[in-house]
Protein backbone atom coordinates (compact mmCIF):
# COMPACT_ATOMS: atom_id res chain seq x y z
CA UNK A 1 0.00 0.00 0.00
CA UNK A 2 1.44 3.34 -1.01
CA UNK A 3 1.96 5.35 2.16
CA UNK A 4 1.14 8.77 0.73
CA UNK A 5 -2.48 7.90 -0.10
CA UNK A 6 -5.09 9.57 2.13
CA UNK A 7 -8.43 8.21 3.39
CA UNK A 8 -11.43 9.30 1.29
CA UNK A 9 -12.61 11.35 4.28
CA UNK A 10 -10.80 12.36 7.46
CA UNK A 11 -11.97 10.89 10.74
CA UNK A 12 -13.67 7.82 9.26
CA UNK A 13 -11.02 5.17 9.87
CA UNK A 14 -7.48 4.56 11.11
CA UNK A 15 -5.25 3.07 8.44
CA UNK A 16 -3.37 0.88 10.94
CA UNK A 17 -2.28 -1.79 10.87
CA UNK A 18 -4.63 -2.91 12.14
CA UNK A 19 -7.26 -0.71 10.43
CA UNK A 20 -10.15 0.46 12.60
CA UNK A 21 -13.41 2.26 11.85
CA UNK A 22 -13.85 5.36 13.98
CA UNK A 23 -17.36 5.53 15.40
CA UNK A 24 -18.77 7.38 18.35
CA UNK A 25 -20.71 6.73 21.54
CA UNK A 26 -23.07 9.08 23.37
CA UNK A 27 -22.11 9.39 27.06
CA UNK A 28 -25.78 9.95 27.98
CA UNK A 29 -27.78 7.32 26.04
CA UNK A 30 -24.79 5.05 25.21
CA UNK A 31 -25.92 4.64 21.60
CA UNK A 32 -23.13 3.94 19.13
CA UNK A 33 -22.80 5.67 15.77
CA UNK A 34 -20.91 5.40 12.50
CA UNK A 35 -19.71 7.73 11.26
CA UNK A 36 -19.33 10.12 14.19
CA UNK A 37 -22.32 12.51 14.27
CA UNK A 38 -21.93 16.24 15.02
CA UNK A 39 -23.75 15.64 18.31
CA UNK A 40 -25.90 12.72 19.51
CA UNK A 41 -29.18 13.29 17.60
CA UNK A 42 -31.11 11.75 20.51
CA UNK A 43 -29.51 13.74 23.37
CA UNK A 44 -27.88 16.66 21.50
CA UNK A 45 -24.74 16.08 23.59
CA UNK A 46 -21.16 15.79 22.38
CA UNK A 47 -20.19 12.19 21.61
CA UNK A 48 -16.87 10.47 22.32
CA UNK A 49 -14.90 8.77 19.56
CA UNK A 50 -14.61 4.98 19.78
CA UNK A 51 -12.97 2.31 17.65
CA UNK A 52 -15.54 -0.11 16.27
CA UNK A 53 -15.21 -3.87 16.11
CA UNK A 54 -13.42 -5.08 12.99
CA UNK A 55 -15.42 -8.26 12.32
CA UNK A 56 -19.03 -8.81 11.44
CA UNK A 57 -21.64 -10.58 9.34
CA UNK A 58 -23.04 -9.54 5.95
CA UNK A 59 -26.69 -8.43 6.35
CA UNK A 60 -27.29 -7.63 2.67
CA UNK A 61 -25.26 -6.68 -0.37
CA UNK A 62 -25.39 -5.75 -4.03
CA UNK A 63 -23.02 -6.22 -6.95
CA UNK A 64 -22.98 -3.25 -9.32
CA UNK A 65 -22.03 -4.56 -12.75
CA UNK A 66 -22.25 -1.32 -14.72
CA UNK A 67 -19.50 1.32 -14.47
CA UNK A 68 -19.70 3.75 -11.56
CA UNK A 69 -17.56 6.68 -12.70
CA UNK A 70 -18.43 8.72 -9.61
CA UNK A 71 -15.44 7.45 -7.65
CA UNK A 72 -13.95 5.09 -10.27
CA UNK A 73 -14.59 1.91 -8.33
CA UNK A 74 -13.56 -1.42 -9.85
CA UNK A 75 -16.14 -2.96 -12.19
CA UNK A 76 -17.99 -4.92 -10.92
CA UNK A 77 -17.91 -4.18 -7.19
CA UNK A 78 -19.90 -5.32 -4.19
CA UNK A 79 -21.10 -3.18 -1.31
CA UNK A 80 -23.68 -3.51 1.43
CA UNK A 81 -24.46 -3.68 5.11
CA UNK A 82 -22.41 -5.43 7.77
CA UNK A 83 -23.59 -6.14 11.33
CA UNK A 84 -20.51 -5.52 13.48
CA UNK A 85 -19.89 -8.00 16.28
CA UNK A 86 -20.75 -6.65 19.72
CA UNK A 87 -21.24 -3.03 18.68
CA UNK A 88 -24.99 -3.31 17.95
CA UNK A 89 -24.49 -1.31 14.79
CA UNK A 90 -25.05 -1.96 11.06
CA UNK A 91 -22.52 -0.18 8.85
CA UNK A 92 -22.27 0.29 5.09
CA UNK A 93 -19.12 -0.65 3.27
CA UNK A 94 -17.43 -1.90 0.13
CA UNK A 95 -16.45 -5.55 -0.14
CA UNK A 96 -13.09 -6.88 -1.30
CA UNK A 97 -12.97 -6.21 -5.08
CA UNK A 98 -11.00 -9.48 -5.50
CA UNK A 99 -13.78 -11.48 -3.81
CA UNK A 100 -16.92 -9.93 -5.27
CA UNK A 101 -18.56 -13.23 -6.15
CA UNK A 102 -17.91 -14.72 -2.68
CA UNK A 103 -20.10 -12.24 -0.82
CA UNK A 104 -23.36 -13.67 0.55
CA UNK A 105 -25.81 -12.93 3.34
CA UNK A 106 -24.41 -14.40 6.55
CA UNK A 107 -20.81 -14.34 5.26
CA UNK A 108 -18.32 -13.54 8.06
CA UNK A 109 -16.13 -10.59 7.08
CA UNK A 110 -13.27 -8.58 8.49
CA UNK A 111 -12.13 -5.00 7.99
CA UNK A 112 -9.31 -3.98 5.64
CA UNK A 113 -8.07 -0.70 4.18
CA UNK A 114 -6.60 -0.26 0.71
CA UNK A 115 -6.55 1.85 -2.41
CA UNK A 116 -9.96 1.74 -4.08
CA UNK A 117 -11.15 4.40 -6.51
CA UNK A 118 -10.75 8.15 -6.16
CA UNK A 119 -11.72 10.68 -3.51
CA UNK A 120 -13.65 13.95 -3.54
CA UNK A 121 -10.54 15.70 -4.93
CA UNK A 122 -10.31 13.27 -7.87
CA UNK A 123 -7.07 11.68 -6.56
CA UNK A 124 -6.56 8.00 -5.75
CA UNK A 125 -7.35 7.36 -2.09
CA UNK A 126 -7.76 4.78 0.64
CA UNK A 127 -11.13 3.25 1.45
CA UNK A 128 -12.18 0.74 4.08
CA UNK A 129 -13.63 -2.54 2.84
CA UNK A 130 -14.63 -5.90 4.21
CA UNK A 131 -13.15 -9.21 3.06
CA UNK A 132 -14.32 -12.76 3.87
CA UNK A 133 -12.62 -14.10 7.05
CA UNK A 134 -10.13 -16.92 6.47
CA UNK A 135 -9.75 -15.59 2.94
CA UNK A 136 -13.21 -16.78 1.86
CA UNK A 137 -13.18 -19.73 -0.49
CA UNK A 138 -16.93 -20.27 -0.91
CA UNK B 1 -59.78 22.13 9.44
CA UNK B 2 -61.63 22.31 6.12
CA UNK B 3 -62.10 19.35 3.79
CA UNK B 4 -60.20 19.60 0.49
CA UNK B 5 -61.13 18.43 -3.03
CA UNK B 6 -59.24 18.01 -6.26
CA UNK B 7 -61.22 19.70 -9.04
CA UNK B 8 -58.78 19.75 -11.95
CA UNK B 9 -55.93 17.64 -13.32
CA UNK B 10 -53.50 17.96 -16.20
CA UNK B 11 -50.52 16.08 -17.53
CA UNK B 12 -47.83 16.62 -20.13
CA UNK B 13 -47.14 13.11 -21.51
CA UNK B 14 -44.29 11.21 -19.86
CA UNK B 15 -41.68 10.32 -22.48
CA UNK B 16 -38.57 11.71 -24.14
CA UNK B 17 -39.00 15.40 -24.95
CA UNK B 18 -35.50 16.55 -25.83
CA UNK B 19 -36.57 19.82 -27.41
CA UNK B 20 -39.32 20.81 -24.94
CA UNK B 21 -38.06 23.04 -22.11
CA UNK B 22 -38.87 22.23 -18.48
CA UNK B 23 -41.00 25.36 -18.09
CA UNK B 24 -43.10 24.56 -21.17
CA UNK B 25 -43.92 21.06 -19.91
CA UNK B 26 -44.99 22.52 -16.56
CA UNK B 27 -47.06 25.23 -18.21
CA UNK B 28 -48.88 22.79 -20.49
CA UNK B 29 -49.81 20.52 -17.56
CA UNK B 30 -50.91 23.56 -15.49
CA UNK B 31 -53.07 25.00 -18.26
CA UNK B 32 -54.78 21.63 -18.74
CA UNK B 33 -55.50 21.38 -15.00
CA UNK B 34 -56.81 24.96 -14.73
CA UNK B 35 -59.13 24.48 -17.71
CA UNK B 36 -60.24 21.09 -16.38
CA UNK B 37 -61.10 22.75 -13.06
CA UNK B 38 -63.14 25.46 -14.74
CA UNK B 39 -61.36 28.23 -12.84
CA UNK B 40 -59.55 31.34 -14.05
CA UNK B 41 -55.82 31.64 -13.34
CA UNK B 42 -56.57 34.83 -11.37
CA UNK B 43 -58.69 32.79 -8.95
CA UNK B 44 -55.73 30.64 -7.88
CA UNK B 45 -54.60 31.85 -4.43
CA UNK B 46 -51.34 29.96 -4.02
CA UNK B 47 -48.98 27.79 -6.06
CA UNK B 48 -46.57 24.93 -5.33
CA UNK B 49 -44.00 23.81 -7.91
CA UNK B 50 -42.23 20.47 -7.52
CA UNK B 51 -38.92 19.66 -9.20
CA UNK B 52 -35.79 17.80 -8.16
CA UNK B 53 -32.95 18.15 -10.65
CA UNK B 54 -33.29 21.43 -12.59
CA UNK B 55 -30.45 22.97 -10.59
CA UNK B 56 -28.18 20.06 -11.59
CA UNK B 57 -29.24 19.23 -15.13
CA UNK B 58 -30.64 22.32 -16.83
CA UNK B 59 -29.12 24.92 -14.47
CA UNK B 60 -32.41 26.56 -13.55
CA UNK B 61 -33.70 27.61 -10.15
CA UNK B 62 -36.87 29.16 -8.67
CA UNK B 63 -38.61 27.73 -11.71
CA UNK B 64 -42.08 27.63 -10.17
CA UNK B 65 -42.82 31.31 -10.70
CA UNK B 66 -41.99 31.01 -14.42
CA UNK B 67 -44.26 27.97 -14.75
CA UNK B 68 -47.12 29.57 -12.82
CA UNK B 69 -46.95 32.80 -14.82
CA UNK B 70 -46.80 30.81 -18.04
CA UNK B 71 -50.21 29.49 -16.99
CA UNK B 72 -51.46 32.95 -16.02
CA UNK B 73 -50.86 32.75 -12.26
CA UNK B 74 -48.95 35.71 -10.79
CA UNK B 75 -48.76 37.87 -7.65
CA UNK B 76 -49.79 35.05 -5.29
CA UNK B 77 -47.37 33.08 -3.08
CA UNK B 78 -45.42 30.45 -5.03
CA UNK B 79 -43.22 27.85 -3.34
CA UNK B 80 -40.55 25.74 -5.06
CA UNK B 81 -40.46 22.25 -3.52
CA UNK B 82 -37.67 19.64 -3.70
CA UNK B 83 -38.28 16.36 -1.84
CA UNK B 84 -36.74 13.86 -4.28
CA UNK B 85 -39.27 11.49 -5.90
CA UNK B 86 -42.05 12.62 -3.56
CA UNK B 87 -41.71 16.30 -4.51
CA UNK B 88 -45.06 16.32 -6.34
CA UNK B 89 -46.90 14.68 -3.43
CA UNK B 90 -45.06 16.85 -0.89
CA UNK B 91 -46.26 19.91 -2.82
CA UNK B 92 -49.78 18.45 -2.72
CA UNK B 93 -49.58 18.03 1.06
CA UNK B 94 -48.60 21.68 1.42
CA UNK B 95 -51.42 22.75 -0.92
CA UNK B 96 -53.89 20.72 1.12
CA UNK B 97 -52.63 22.27 4.38
CA UNK B 98 -52.89 25.78 2.95
CA UNK B 99 -56.56 25.22 2.09
CA UNK B 100 -57.49 23.11 5.12
CA UNK B 101 -56.17 25.88 7.37
CA UNK B 102 -58.74 28.26 5.91
CA UNK B 103 -56.10 30.65 4.62
CA UNK B 104 -56.48 29.89 0.90
CA UNK B 105 -59.33 28.52 -1.24
CA UNK B 106 -57.75 27.43 -4.53
CA UNK B 107 -54.23 26.01 -4.91
CA UNK B 108 -52.29 24.95 -7.99
CA UNK B 109 -49.73 22.14 -7.77
CA UNK B 110 -47.36 21.54 -10.68
CA UNK B 111 -44.62 18.92 -10.82
CA UNK B 112 -42.21 18.91 -13.78
CA UNK B 113 -38.87 17.35 -14.62
CA UNK B 114 -36.51 17.24 -17.58
CA UNK B 115 -34.05 14.34 -17.44
CA UNK B 116 -33.23 13.76 -21.11
CA UNK B 117 -30.22 16.05 -21.28
CA UNK B 118 -26.86 15.06 -22.80
CA UNK B 119 -25.35 13.67 -19.57
CA UNK B 120 -27.21 12.29 -16.56
CA UNK B 121 -24.92 10.93 -13.83
CA UNK B 122 -25.88 8.03 -11.55
CA UNK B 123 -28.07 9.64 -8.93
CA UNK B 124 -26.82 9.98 -5.39
CA UNK B 125 -28.12 12.20 -2.61
CA UNK B 126 -24.76 13.63 -1.53
CA UNK B 127 -21.15 13.17 -2.67
CA UNK B 128 -20.04 13.41 0.99
CA UNK B 129 -22.49 10.78 2.27
CA UNK B 130 -20.40 7.99 3.78
CA UNK B 131 -22.54 5.28 2.15
CA UNK B 132 -22.11 6.95 -1.26
CA UNK B 133 -18.35 7.22 -0.69
CA UNK B 134 -18.39 3.48 0.06
CA UNK B 135 -20.17 2.48 -3.13
CA UNK B 136 -23.88 3.05 -2.56
CA UNK B 137 -25.83 4.44 -5.51
CA UNK B 138 -29.62 4.43 -5.76
CA UNK B 139 -29.90 1.12 -7.62
CA UNK B 140 -27.64 -0.61 -5.08
CA UNK B 141 -29.92 0.34 -2.21
CA UNK B 142 -32.83 -1.37 -3.93
CA UNK B 143 -30.76 -4.35 -5.08
CA UNK B 144 -29.77 -4.87 -1.43
CA UNK B 145 -33.47 -4.85 -0.52
CA UNK B 146 -34.20 -7.36 -3.29
CA UNK B 147 -31.34 -9.64 -2.17
CA UNK B 148 -32.59 -9.50 1.43
CA UNK B 149 -36.24 -9.99 0.43
CA UNK B 150 -35.38 -13.05 -1.69
CA UNK B 151 -33.28 -14.49 1.17
CA UNK B 152 -35.88 -13.90 3.86
CA UNK B 153 -39.15 -14.65 2.03
CA UNK B 154 -38.18 -16.74 -0.99
CA UNK B 155 -39.26 -14.08 -3.48
CA UNK B 156 -38.11 -15.08 -6.96
CA UNK B 157 -36.52 -13.01 -9.71
CA UNK B 158 -39.38 -14.12 -11.97
CA UNK B 159 -41.91 -12.61 -9.54
CA UNK B 160 -39.93 -9.36 -9.53
CA UNK B 161 -39.90 -9.32 -13.35
CA UNK B 162 -43.69 -9.84 -13.44
CA UNK B 163 -44.08 -6.36 -11.96
CA UNK B 164 -42.43 -4.85 -15.03
CA UNK B 165 -44.39 -6.99 -17.49
CA UNK B 166 -47.66 -5.89 -15.82
CA UNK B 167 -46.80 -2.20 -15.64
CA UNK B 168 -45.53 -2.08 -19.22
CA UNK B 169 -48.82 -3.69 -20.30
CA UNK B 170 -50.77 -1.05 -18.34
CA UNK B 171 -48.75 1.79 -19.88
CA UNK B 172 -49.91 0.73 -23.34
CA UNK B 173 -53.46 1.64 -22.25
CA UNK B 174 -52.43 5.13 -21.06
CA UNK B 175 -52.29 7.79 -23.81
CA UNK B 176 -50.06 9.95 -21.53
CA UNK B 177 -47.42 7.17 -21.25
CA UNK B 178 -45.17 7.73 -24.24
CA UNK B 179 -41.80 6.25 -23.29
CA UNK B 180 -41.94 2.65 -24.55
CA UNK B 181 -45.14 2.24 -26.59
CA UNK B 182 -44.64 -1.52 -26.60
CA UNK B 183 -45.05 -4.43 -24.18
CA UNK B 184 -42.23 -6.52 -22.68
CA UNK B 185 -41.94 -10.24 -21.92
CA UNK B 186 -40.69 -11.94 -18.78
CA UNK B 187 -37.75 -13.31 -20.75
CA UNK B 188 -36.81 -9.85 -21.99
CA UNK B 189 -36.85 -8.42 -18.46
CA UNK B 190 -34.77 -11.27 -17.05
CA UNK B 191 -32.40 -11.31 -20.03
CA UNK B 192 -31.65 -7.59 -20.22
CA UNK B 193 -28.31 -6.20 -19.03
CA UNK B 194 -27.57 -7.01 -15.38
CA UNK B 195 -27.21 -3.69 -13.52
CA UNK B 196 -27.06 -4.58 -9.81
CA UNK B 197 -28.01 -8.20 -9.03
CA UNK B 198 -30.85 -9.19 -9.28
CA UNK B 199 -32.01 -5.97 -10.97
CA UNK B 200 -31.63 -5.96 -14.76
CA UNK B 201 -31.91 -2.89 -16.94
CA UNK B 202 -35.64 -3.53 -17.53
CA UNK B 203 -36.18 -3.92 -13.77
CA UNK B 204 -35.43 -0.19 -13.46
CA UNK B 205 -37.64 2.71 -14.49
CA UNK B 206 -36.30 4.81 -17.36
CA UNK B 207 -35.61 8.56 -17.33
CA UNK B 208 -38.68 10.31 -18.72
CA UNK B 209 -39.46 13.97 -19.10
CA UNK B 210 -42.92 15.20 -18.21
CA UNK B 211 -45.21 17.21 -15.98
CA UNK B 212 -48.40 16.82 -13.97
CA UNK B 213 -50.69 19.37 -12.34
CA UNK B 214 -53.57 19.50 -9.87
CA UNK B 215 -56.05 22.18 -8.81
CA UNK B 216 -57.10 21.80 -5.17
CA UNK B 217 -60.17 23.58 -3.77
CA UNK B 218 -61.87 23.97 -0.40
CA UNK B 219 -64.57 21.29 -0.49
CA UNK B 220 -67.22 23.77 0.63
CA UNK B 221 -66.54 25.77 -2.58
CA UNK B 222 -66.04 22.96 -5.13
CA UNK B 223 -69.64 23.01 -6.34
CA UNK B 224 -69.02 26.47 -7.79
CA UNK B 225 -66.63 24.93 -10.30
CA UNK B 226 -67.46 21.26 -10.78
CA UNK B 227 -70.14 18.62 -10.30
CA UNK B 228 -67.60 15.85 -9.81
CA UNK B 229 -65.03 16.80 -7.19
CA UNK B 230 -62.67 14.09 -5.97
CA UNK B 231 -62.09 14.22 -2.21
CA UNK B 232 -58.51 14.34 -0.93
CA UNK B 233 -59.13 12.45 2.31
CA UNK B 234 -55.53 12.22 3.47
CA UNK B 235 -52.23 13.66 2.29
CA UNK B 236 -49.40 12.41 4.45
CA UNK B 237 -45.65 13.04 4.32
CA UNK B 238 -43.17 11.34 6.66
CA UNK B 239 -39.39 11.16 6.95
CA UNK B 240 -37.24 8.16 7.79
CA UNK B 241 -35.95 7.06 11.21
CA UNK B 242 -32.22 7.15 10.24
CA UNK B 243 -31.01 5.16 13.25
CA UNK B 244 -28.11 2.69 13.42
CA UNK B 245 -30.10 -0.35 12.38
CA UNK B 246 -31.57 0.08 8.87
CA UNK B 247 -34.01 -2.66 7.81
CA UNK B 248 -33.72 -3.70 4.14
CA UNK B 249 -36.66 -6.13 4.04
CA UNK B 250 -39.54 -3.82 5.02
CA UNK B 251 -40.49 -0.20 4.32
CA UNK B 252 -41.17 1.15 7.81
CA UNK B 253 -41.90 4.56 6.25
CA UNK B 254 -44.73 3.03 4.15
CA UNK B 255 -46.22 1.42 7.23
CA UNK B 256 -46.11 4.64 9.24
CA UNK B 257 -47.35 6.95 6.46
CA UNK B 258 -50.00 4.40 5.48
CA UNK B 259 -51.26 4.03 9.06
CA UNK B 260 -51.62 7.81 9.43
CA UNK B 261 -53.34 8.14 6.06
CA UNK B 262 -55.77 5.27 6.72
CA UNK B 263 -56.65 6.70 10.16
CA UNK B 264 -57.12 10.21 8.77
CA UNK B 265 -59.36 8.92 5.97
CA UNK B 266 -61.27 6.53 8.25
CA UNK B 267 -60.45 3.73 5.81
CA UNK B 268 -58.24 0.66 5.68
CA UNK B 269 -56.27 -1.21 3.04
CA UNK B 270 -59.30 -3.46 2.44
CA UNK B 271 -61.24 -0.39 1.21
CA UNK B 272 -58.70 0.58 -1.48
CA UNK B 273 -59.98 -0.02 -5.05
CA UNK B 274 -56.64 0.62 -6.79
CA UNK B 275 -53.25 2.16 -6.06
CA UNK B 276 -50.21 3.76 -7.59
CA UNK B 277 -46.86 3.22 -5.85
CA UNK B 278 -43.20 4.10 -6.33
CA UNK B 279 -42.11 1.23 -8.58
CA UNK B 280 -38.76 2.79 -9.47
CA UNK B 281 -37.41 -0.77 -9.38
CA UNK B 282 -39.46 -3.98 -9.54
CA UNK B 283 -38.66 -4.91 -5.93
CA UNK B 284 -40.18 -1.62 -4.77
CA UNK B 285 -43.71 -2.48 -5.88
CA UNK B 286 -43.50 -5.93 -4.30
CA UNK B 287 -42.52 -4.35 -0.98
CA UNK B 288 -45.03 -1.49 -1.21
CA UNK B 289 -47.96 -3.89 -1.69
CA UNK B 290 -46.88 -5.59 1.55
CA UNK B 291 -46.12 -2.53 3.63
CA UNK B 292 -49.29 -0.67 2.63
CA UNK B 293 -51.29 -3.66 3.86
CA UNK B 294 -52.57 -5.03 0.54
CA UNK B 295 -51.02 -8.43 1.35
CA UNK B 296 -49.07 -9.84 4.31
CA UNK B 297 -45.38 -8.95 4.75
CA UNK B 298 -43.26 -11.31 2.67
CA UNK B 299 -46.05 -12.28 0.28
CA UNK B 300 -45.66 -9.51 -2.29
CA UNK B 301 -44.01 -11.90 -4.75
CA UNK B 302 -46.84 -14.47 -4.81
CA UNK B 303 -49.32 -11.54 -4.72
CA UNK B 304 -48.14 -10.12 -8.07
CA UNK B 305 -47.81 -13.63 -9.50
CA UNK B 306 -51.45 -14.37 -8.58
CA UNK B 307 -52.66 -11.48 -10.74
CA UNK B 308 -54.12 -9.67 -7.71
CA UNK B 309 -52.37 -6.44 -8.72
CA UNK B 310 -53.22 -6.68 -12.44
CA UNK B 311 -56.12 -4.84 -14.06
CA UNK B 312 -59.21 -6.86 -13.16
CA UNK B 313 -57.47 -8.27 -10.05
CA UNK B 314 -58.26 -7.76 -6.36
CA UNK B 315 -56.37 -4.47 -6.15
CA UNK B 316 -54.84 -3.21 -9.40
CA UNK B 317 -51.51 -1.47 -8.78
CA UNK B 318 -49.90 1.06 -11.11
CA UNK B 319 -52.66 0.94 -13.69
CA UNK B 320 -51.18 4.11 -15.24
CA UNK B 321 -48.09 2.10 -16.11
CA UNK B 322 -46.28 3.23 -12.98
CA UNK B 323 -42.72 4.46 -13.09
CA UNK B 324 -41.61 1.28 -14.88
CA UNK B 325 -44.09 1.82 -17.69
CA UNK B 326 -44.19 5.61 -17.96
CA UNK B 327 -40.69 6.49 -16.82
CA UNK B 328 -39.84 8.62 -13.82
CA UNK B 329 -39.65 12.41 -14.28
CA UNK B 330 -38.75 12.81 -10.62
CA UNK B 331 -40.57 16.00 -9.60
CA UNK B 332 -43.62 15.15 -11.71
CA UNK B 333 -43.99 11.50 -10.70
CA UNK B 334 -45.89 11.75 -7.42
CA UNK B 335 -48.24 14.45 -8.78
CA UNK B 336 -48.97 12.21 -11.79
CA UNK B 337 -49.89 9.36 -9.42
CA UNK B 338 -52.58 11.61 -7.92
CA UNK B 339 -53.70 12.68 -11.43
CA UNK B 340 -54.22 8.97 -12.21
CA UNK B 341 -56.28 8.59 -9.04
CA UNK B 342 -58.57 11.45 -10.05
CA UNK B 343 -59.01 10.08 -13.58
CA UNK B 344 -59.81 6.60 -12.22
CA UNK B 345 -62.29 7.86 -9.63
CA UNK B 346 -64.04 9.98 -12.26
CA UNK B 347 -64.37 6.84 -14.39
CA UNK B 348 -62.47 8.46 -17.27
CA UNK B 349 -59.58 6.01 -17.58
CA UNK B 350 -60.82 4.31 -20.73
CA UNK B 351 -59.28 0.89 -21.39
CA UNK B 352 -57.37 0.93 -18.10
CA UNK B 353 -60.42 1.87 -15.99
CA UNK B 354 -60.70 0.01 -12.68
CA UNK B 355 -64.41 -0.85 -12.60
CA UNK B 356 -66.31 0.76 -9.76
CA UNK B 357 -63.24 2.47 -8.26
CA UNK B 358 -64.25 4.35 -5.09
CA UNK B 359 -61.03 4.71 -3.10
CA UNK B 360 -57.60 5.32 -4.63
CA UNK B 361 -54.27 5.32 -2.79
CA UNK B 362 -50.98 6.78 -4.02
CA UNK B 363 -47.62 6.10 -2.40
CA UNK B 364 -44.25 7.55 -3.21
CA UNK B 365 -40.80 7.34 -1.65
CA UNK B 366 -37.66 9.34 -2.27
CA UNK B 367 -33.91 9.43 -1.60
CA UNK B 368 -32.03 7.50 1.05
CA UNK B 369 -30.21 8.39 4.24
CA UNK B 370 -28.52 5.75 6.40
CA UNK B 371 -30.55 3.01 4.69
CA UNK B 372 -33.95 4.62 5.26
CA UNK B 373 -36.13 6.60 2.85
CA UNK B 374 -35.65 10.30 3.41
CA UNK B 375 -39.21 11.01 2.35
CA UNK B 376 -42.39 8.94 1.94
CA UNK B 377 -45.90 10.07 0.99
CA UNK B 378 -49.33 8.44 1.03
CA UNK B 379 -52.43 10.15 -0.39
CA UNK B 380 -55.95 8.73 -0.25
CA UNK B 381 -58.63 9.94 -2.68
CA UNK B 382 -62.33 9.07 -2.68
CA UNK B 383 -65.32 9.72 -4.94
Amino acid sequence: MSSDLKPMLDGIFEVGPPPRLLGAECPICERKFFPKPIVCPHCLEDVKEIKLNTEGTVYSFSILRIPNMLYKYPQPYASGYIDLDGDNIRVYGLFDPEKTEEIAIGQRVTLKVGQIGIGLDGEECLRYYFTPVDGGGK
Amino acid sequence: MRAVDIIGVGMFPFGVHKTTPLVEMGVRAAVEAIKDAGVKPSQINIGFFANMQAGNLTKEFTTGQAVMWGAGVNKVPVFNIENACTSGASATTLAMMSIASGQYDLALVVGAEKLNVPFVPLLNPSMRDINVLEGNVVINGFAQRAVRHMYEYGTTKEQLAMVDVKNRRNALLNPKAKFFNKPVTLEEVLGSTMMSDPLTKLSCCPNSDGAAALVLCAAELSSRYTTRPIHLKASVLVSGVFDEWPDMQTFEEDQRAGRTAYETAGLGPEDVSAAECHDAFTICEVMHTENLGFCPIGEGGPFVESGATSLGGKIPVNVSGGLLGKGHPLGATAAAQIVEGVIQLRGEAGDRQVEGAKVFLTECMGAELRGDAKTCTVNILTV
